[in-house]
């Protein structure tokens, strides 16, 4: 099932449709602008080297927002309870990435439907440079 | 032997900002440049616009971490950020006015390959104009 729109339609195992993309230095300086991170290794190349990085990063929140992302454009109706990430290694503008995931557990309670979700961010390399996980609410059918 | 990693810090509120009211524009300008494709985060009439579950990164209180961590601790200014956790509460939507809490909620130190580390996570509670929550905010970060 690709895009699962009921708690009964998820599998342990199923597989989130992973996302590949490059991202420019202008789309990571605009998140950075965005998000209220104004720190020069954000914006360039040349502001980054200062900092004594080897040029331009792209702020680990953005990984976060990738990863929801993955969640949302995998389950539109599912909503996103939790989400964690481990920033293990840099991640760089004009690096192909790609972000996917697995499910890796469902549970009840009298909360509601739950999925867990195992979530990575890996280079091209094969690099896995950021790591997360993420408990998503996904109601039953009606 | 090292001297005893001071954990003194732990508990202490560091940062409490009110923000101005949540535009619709920031959500959607927020979503965009998260590259976003759910409408409910950009496109929606700004009674149904949502903000997308990160969106609460973007509330810098006025101090990002305590003023004397560093001497408290006796550490250099080389950190990085180790990872964050989020735990959504109720959606933000145009209008809120957010208030953001800080504290210090664990001082730790791991001794890996190469040496030994300090771990300091720092916890932002972000609550809406009627008390509830919208997200628990745990950002680690490793200084040595």
């Amino acid at each position: 099932m690709t895009n699962p729109t009921a708690f009964e339609d998820v599998d342990v195992g199923d597989e989130l449709p992973p996302i590949h993309l490059t991202l420019t230095p202008e789309q990571v300086k605009r998140y950075a602008e965005a998000a209220n991170m104004p720190g020069g290794r954000f914006m360039s190349d040349e502001l980054a080297k200062a900092e004594g990085l080897p040029g331009q990063i792209v702020p680990g929140n953005f990984s976060l927002a990738l990863f929801s992302r993955l969640i949302t454009d995998w389950s539109p109706r599912a909503k996103v309870m939790r989400l964690s990430a481990t920033f293990r290694g840099l991640v760089h503008p004009e690096q192909p990435l790609t972000a996917s995931g697995v499910v890796t557990e469902k549970h009840s309670s009298d909360q509601g439907e739950f999925i867990e979700c195992d979530l990575v961010i890996e280079s091209d390399a094969g690099d896995r440079l950021v790591t997360g996980t993420a408990t998503v609410r996904l109601p039953p059918q009606e | 032997m090292a001297p005893k990693l001071d954990k003194s810090l732990i508990g202490s509120e560091f940062d409490h900002t009110e923000f101005p009211p949540v535009t619709a524009e920031h959500i959607r300008e927020y979503a965009a440049a998260a590259l976003e494709t759910n409408p409910r985060h950009l496109t929606a009439n700004d009674a149904e616009l949502v903000a997308p579950p990160t969106y609460v990164v973007s509330l810098r209180g006025r101090h990002f971490m305590p003023a004397n961590l560093q001497t408290v601790l006796n550490i250099g200014r080389r950190g990085f950020d180790a990872g964050k956790d989020i735990e959504c509460g109720v959606p933000v939507r145009v209008g809120d006015a957010l208030t953001a809490t800080s504290t210090v909620h664990d001082i730790y130190e791991k001794t890996g390959r190469s040496g030994s580390m300090v771990f300091v996570v720092l916890r932002t509670k972000i609550t809406n104009q009627r008390g509830e929550s919208v997200a628990v905010i745990d950002q680690k970060m490793m200084l040595r």
